[in-house]
């Protein structure tokens, strides 16, 4: 599952190859049931997701804002475990899903099961890539080890903070695409396509080998065309989470389908 | 990073992109005012004429004729707001204005870390605020009043257990969304440089009670006992003696109710190698990493993390890490107010129950315990307690 035959990657180069951008959702996993989550993956593929960015609840997300802080302590309520997330997302490849997923975790409940378990155990239930938050370069060595051996793409960020050393070196690790932080925050907030955004994302999308993918405060289709303007993808995460959370388990697919759709008009 | 971030297997920087410039930035500053005698001498000018060091060392001794030992007491609870934790704070506002910052952020759990934060802002002319936990809000109301009328802005924090891990998630998020303002972090722990920068503001408690009780009782303590939250006030005064190996050093965690209970605060009892708040260290985590929901009376050293130089000592085997409980807590600070007129911290007092439970362990030794802070703040606890028949 490495090279080529990384769903992620393989999905960006088409992208590429059809001069065409696109939405990726972020989901918390088990937020009003596993069940639920698996439709709304289906239901996203259905409705043309470039990917999705699949989120493992933790009690202490320092980088999340209030909506995705709410999101995961429901989702923990309801007894949402890593393995619970892995066997579900098993099952929807199972069921023959093909959307590339990039998995997101906080560093601990990772090395609760160890680098290099937790990333075969990743990969073999059909994750395509790794992103947590609090793992900077300085400590991923061997994240990034574990992740290569089990054909998972790394993920890293790049904040507006980053000196350009740190874009590059940031890019240089990461396989499948390099994390854009849209603003300097947690997520949720509104993003402010200013100047210097804008200006920001440019020099990151010039200096990054790979692709690149804008998250932090995305909500509209008019955001998704200001991001993928400077980047392949925009990351659209408290807000969808919202749409899901309001419409209920039953309607959370349909939720889904519907907002992507007003999303991807910011790719027209 | 130019420093290493690591005590042995603990430590770290596990912290978010937006952050990393940010902590190269305080760790740059760091490194130069440690270097820079006109930075040492402003503040070892505070420390003396503001803040009131050197703290004294009091033979405490009645109590030691109670418990059958030589107990003498650091009294840090003397220094001006009542604890140690004015060191840190004095050093890191100095820092800050070192760097041309204006804003400092801070998380308190039992308030003492944000009274001594707002002090500092108050006396350099910065902006302060302050993440509290709702729980911590209600159990330490004094000294959200002072923090207040200090000029500080409280802000409380509604979600997860509203203790003092919530006030630092708080806190880190204001700092990802602020990273203008230097964050003023309150104990021995959180992304390099924070632990070894905060353990150095804080070891002129050691440096102090090495060459007082050597002058006072002529010779070295055979213990150093103190509690340990985040543990800033033990590394403080443990580093004054690290090098002498013939001194046990024994840190004292929160036991609760205890450690069968599930209700404690007991991180090297209950607890295992995990990350949380920015750094690698001993964790109370369900199987899953999931950070778990701890207890103490005392909400200064109610937190489920340790700071990582205290994981590292113990796994060197330089220090140990023993407990006491909720009830054992009470009954020293109850025990020292009567026998030597002196009000504890509930923290503090966590140090005098261990002593106080170990006394046949303990007889005819010299015992120097860190009484890290005074016990004003907690009269409402103690008192509400009483009348429930549970202190």
């Amino acid at each position: 599952m490495s090279g080529a035959g990384n769903r992620l990657e393989g999905r960006l180069a088409e992208l590429r190859a059809a001069g065409r951008r696109g939405v990726a959702p972020y989901l918390t996993a088990g937020d009003g049931g596993l069940a639920t989550t698996v439709a709304v993956l289906a239901a996203l593929e259905e409705a043309g997701a470039a990917c999705v960015e699949l989120g493992v609840p933790f009690s202490d997300p320092i980088a999340d804002g209030p909506v995705l802080q709410a999101a995961g302590e429901r989702a923990l309520a309801a007894g949402t475990s890593l393995g619970a997330i892995l066997d579900a997302l098993a099952g929807y490849r199972a069921a023959g899903g093909e959307l590339p997923v990039a998995l997101m975790s906080y560093a601990n409940p990772l090395l609760r099961r160890g680098w290099e378990a937790a990333c075969a155990a990743a990969a073999a239930a059909g994750a395509d890539a790794l992103i947590v938050p609090d793992l900077p370069l300085e400590e991923s060595g061997e994240m990034r080890a574990a992740a290569a051996a089990a054909g998972l793409c790394p993920i890293h960020f790049a904040a507006p903070t980053s000196p350009v050393e740190r874009l590059r070196a940031a890019a240089a690790a990461s396989r499948g695409f390099l994390y854009v932080v849209g603003r300097t925050g947690v997520t949720g907030s509104g993003t402010t396509f200013d100047a210097a955004t804008r200006a920001f994302l440019a020099r990151v999308a010039a200096l990054s080998p790979i692709p690149t993918a804008v998250g932090f405060g995305i909500r509209s289709a008019a955001d998704v065309r200001a991001a993928v303007a400077h980047a392949d993808l925009a990351i659209v995460g408290s807000a969808m989470v919202e749409r899901l959370h309001a419409a209920g388990p039953a309607a959370a697919p349909a939720a889904a389908a519907a907002f992507l759709a007003e999303l991807q008009e910011g790719l027209r | 990073m130019k420093t290493s971030a690591y005590f042995d297997d603990f430590g770290g920087v596990y912290a978010p992109e937006t952050l990393m410039a940010p902590l190269e930035e305080l760790e740059a500053a760091w490194l130069a005012a440690r270097e820079d005698a006109s930075f040492r001498e402003e503040l070892a000018g505070l420390l003396r004429d503001y803040a009131g060091r050197p703290t004294p060392l009091s033979s405490a001794r009645r109590l030691s004729e109670r418990l059958g030992c030589e107990l003498w007491l650091k009294r840090e609870d003397l220094l001006h707001t009542g604890a140690h934790k004015l060191n840190n704070t004095l050093g890191q506002a100095l820092l800050a204005r070192c760097m041309g910052k204006s804003r400092i952020l801070a998380e308190t759990g039992a308030g003492q870390h944000g009274v001594a934060t707002a002090t500092a802002c108050a006396l350099l002319g910065l902006e302060c605020v302050v993440y509290m936990g709702a729980v911590d809000v209600a159990r330490q109301a004094p000294n959200v009043a002072r923090m207040e009328l200090l000029g500080a802005r409280v802000e409380v924090v509604e979600h997860g257990q509203r203790t003092l891990k919530d006030a630092i998630n708080e806190a880190l998020r204001a700092w990802v969304s602020d990273p203008d303002a230097h964050y003023l972090l309150g104990s021995a722990l959180g992304p390099h440089p924070f632990p070894a920068m905060v353990a150095e503001f804080q070891q002129v408690i050691g440096r102090e009670a090495r060459e007082q009780i050597l002058a006072q009782a002529g010779g070295l303590p055979d213990l150093v006992v103190a509690c340990v939250g985040g543990g800033s006030n033990a590394i403080g005064i443990f580093r004054g003696f690290v090098a002498d190996e013939e001194v046990e050093l024994v840190g004292v965690e929160a036991g609760g109710e205890g450690v069968a209970s599930g209700r404690h605060a007991a991180r090297f009892a209950g607890g295992g190698p995990g990350v949380l708040h920015g750094c690698r260290t001993w964790l109370l985590q369900d199987e899953d990493g999931q950070v778990r929901p701890t207890h103490s009376v005392s909400a200064g050293l109610d937190y489920p993390a340790v700071g990582p130089e205290h994981a590292a000592l113990r796994a060197r085997g330089r220090a140990r890490y023993e407990l006491a409980t909720d009830q054992q807590a009470l009954a020293a600070f109850a025990l020292l107010g009567e026998s030597e007129g002196i009000l504890p911290a509930l923290e503090s007092a966590h140090a005098l129950g261990w002593v106080a439970a170990n006394a046949a362990a303990v007889a005819g030794r010299r015992v120097l315990v860190n009484l890290s802070g005074r016990g004003d703040k907690d009269l409402d606890t103690v008192l509400r307690r009483r009348r429930e028949g549970r202190a």
